[in-house]
């Protein structure tokens, strides 16, 4: 309960207002989602291109080895949460998909992905949630540019924070394959992500 | 169950992390203090000033141009021009803004409403123009005059001046893709189109800076005039009643994440620039008001409601002193307030946002429009020109970018670059540019 509370007063502090109402606004459409050959964390082929359309996805770049708070592991964290979430709510169970894409291929194979999904991700319920890499870190570049998604090597491999830095990136793409928003980690207010998720849900059922 | 808890966990440790930047991210960035709160810092002192230039017919090209100026101390460059970038043709050049990840400088022409997009990242002591979207107005709709561009996660939004139907005030704000593709337009209020706002009685319509508190989920927006009044001669507007009537009376509060309009505030006079306070409690922005000499609080009250007032006179001048570009330090404690009409930059001391109080003030040319200032307060940067036909003629059309160190009680000038000597035109808009590119900005660093 601890825990909670100390989250819940850093959302208020960063996040200091309400959500708006999900289906009273709009999200343009930004571009279409671009696909690429990946791979899931049993090492299984797939195309990206599938894993978004259908359901309302959000798909979040990040690395393991990132220990900079506000970046992988809080865009990690908010996944969780609306992991939590749609544990308990039917409809995000259902219309909703979250991707967990690593642009670190080198270091987070698939084994190295299963053990951080079991590490972050309650397994028997709530929304499908798959953790994804390519082949390597060649195959992995086009899908970067496409998104926009920049990486560096950091000057120092043993940076404190991790070797690669980045922007953090997390998308919102609707049931087509259309970006409708994109997050960085001074907008990943978990509660807007949600707002932004049912509102495309209300949209399809209109 | 389990991974419930363990979920639970790392919730604390993002928490306390969270906590740790705000001290380390003071330390480490030195950024301009007007930057957008998503824009990725600086790490360390700037090494270069981008100047967005105004070309200026028979001077040299006569074509607008990015100019980058060495500002790191020691270098064999220090205080010259290193490259100038000419984009070949004159758009009323005005202002910029990077892309949040810092790759990308966006320069938006008032009078083409031609969008430049050059490269600072492959060579950030020489950009390179990459992009330039030229069909603006049929793309958004009818917006023009692009005011400049401020970075979100992913795009810019982009703040106009004016429309494609009758080139006056009323006016949009635009959102771009970072890689250049058109996403949205939204119009800002007016009386027969509020779109819900309180206020709607004083909406105009009309728009100038756009800057966000993502704390608090809002969005701010000022207003100036359009098209038939900045194309025009300075002189030939006060001349003329109808035209003096044509500037913007409004400040705007929207809410951020659904581009909403919630209210219109009543600030006459042309409130332009828009900064807000960066403190983690601290909930207002300052504007000033060209027309009126008029510094302006925008503040939530005790309720939580948004609020407008005017908090002090800039100048003590008969018809003003048209103040134009504010700066706010870091700590949020002063303003830097340059005036076109004298020359001077007054510093107010703010750290009571209601009652500011004049604790200096320098003349630094014979006209003066843009400051930046660096994150640690040290350094403070001006440029002259404030549009191609505003600007003063003859011997007062000082043309140049002057650097001061700011100890905290006075200004002491380190460099110079006279841009009429050296025939590179009318510098407006400065940002800083950086080979080392820190983090990405936390919410909590705010």
């Amino acid at each position: 309960m601890a825990c909670v509370q100390a989250a819940t007063a850093a959302v208020d502090r960063d996040y200091d207002y309400e959500p708006p109402r999900p289906g009273t606004y709009q999200l343009p459409v930004i571009k279409p989602a671009a696909g690429g050959s990946l791979v899931d964390s049993t090492g299984k082929a797939v195309e990206l291109r599938e894993l978004t359309r259908g359901r309302v996805t959000v798909m979040s770049f990040i690395y393991t080895r990132c220990s900079a708070s506000r970046a992988c592991p809080y865009a990690t964290n908010v996944l969780g949460q609306l992991h939590l979430a749609s544990s308990e709510d039917k409809d995000l169970a259902n219309g909703m998909r979250l991707l967990s894409v690593s642009f670190d291929p080198d270091y987070d194979t698939p084994l190295q992905l299963a053990n951080y999904a079991d590490a972050v991700r309650d397994a028997t319920t709530g929304c499908d949630w798959q953790f994804l890499t390519a082949r390597s870190a060649h195959a992995m570049e086009p899908i970067l540019a496409a998104y926009g998604q920049t990486v560096d090597k950091r000057a120092s491999a043993k940076d404190p924070d991790g070797p690669l830095s980045h922007v953090v990136r997390v998308f919102l793409i609707d049931q087509q394959g259309q970006i409708r928003n994109i997050y960085s980690s001074a907008t990943l207010d978990p509660r807007l992500v949600i707002a932004d998720v049912k509102t495309l849900l209300l949209l399809q059922n209109r | 169950m389990i991974t419930q808890l363990r979920i639970r966990s790392c919730l604390t440790v993002v928490s306390v992390a969270a906590s740790a930047i705000v001290f380390a991210t003071g330390i480490l960035h030195a950024d301009e203090t007007c930057s957008s709160p998503y824009l990725a810092r600086i790490e360390g002192q700037e090494d270069f000033v981008y100047v967005w230039t105004l070309g200026d017919e028979g001077l040299g090209d006569g074509s607008d141009k990015l100019v980058t100026i060495d500002a790191k101390p020691g270098s064999p460059h220090y205080g010259k021009v290193i490259s100038s970038y000419s984009v070949g043709s004159r758009n009323e050049a005005h202002h910029g803004g990077f892309t949040d990840d810092r790759r990308q400088l966006w320069l938006a022409g008032l009078d083409s409403s031609k969008i430049f997009i050059f490269d600072v990242h492959t060579d950030p002591a020489k950009p390179q123009l990459m992009k330039t979207i030229g069909d603006f107005a049929e793309t958004t709709g009818g917006a023009i005059g692009p005011h400049g561009a401020y970075a979100l996660p992913g795009r810019v939004l982009i703040p106009c001046l004016s429309n494609s139907r009758d080139k006056g005030g009323k006016t949009a704000l635009v959102e771009y893709g970072n890689d250049g593709n058109y996403i949205a337009t939204h119009w800002m209020p007016t009386k027969e189109d509020a779109h819900g706002a309180a206020g709607a009685e004083f909406a105009d319509g009309y728009g100038y800076d756009a800057r966000v508190l993502p704390r608090k989920n809002v969005l701010l927006t000022s207003s100036f005039t359009g098209w038939n009044n900045y194309m025009a001669g300075f002189a030939s507007i006060l001349a003329n009643p109808e035209a003096k009537r044509q500037f913007g009376q409004t400040m705007v509060m929207w809410d951020f994440h659904t581009r909403q309009p919630k209210k219109v505030f009543q600030v006459p006079g042309a409130p332009l620039e828009i900064r807000w306070a960066w403190g983690a409690n601290h909930n207002y922005a300052f504007s000033a008001t060209a027309l009126t000499s008029k510094l302006w609080l925008v503040y939530a009250d005790d309720h939580g409601e948004w609020q407008a007032k005017e908090i002090a006179a800039v100048g003590d001048v008969k018809g003003g002193v048209l103040p134009v570009d504010i700066s706010l330090s870091a700590d949020d404690s002063r303003l830097f307030v340059d005036s076109f009409g004298d020359g001077k930059c007054r510093v107010f001391d703010v750290s009571d946002p209601q009652n500011p109080k004049q604790i200096y003030e320098k003349e630094i040319g014979r006209q003066l429009n843009m400051v930046s200032q660096s994150w640690d307060g040290k350094r403070l940067y001006f440029t002259t020109s404030l549009l191609a036909r505003w600007d003063k003629s003859g011997a007062d059309n000082d043309q140049f970018l002057r650097a001061y160190n700011w100890d905290g009680k006075e200004m002491k000038p380190t460099f110079a670059v006279d841009f009429n000597a050296l025939k590179l035109g009318r510098p407006h808009h400065m940002l800083f540019g950086a080979r080392t590119i820190g983090k990405p900005p936390t919410v909590a660093a705010q």
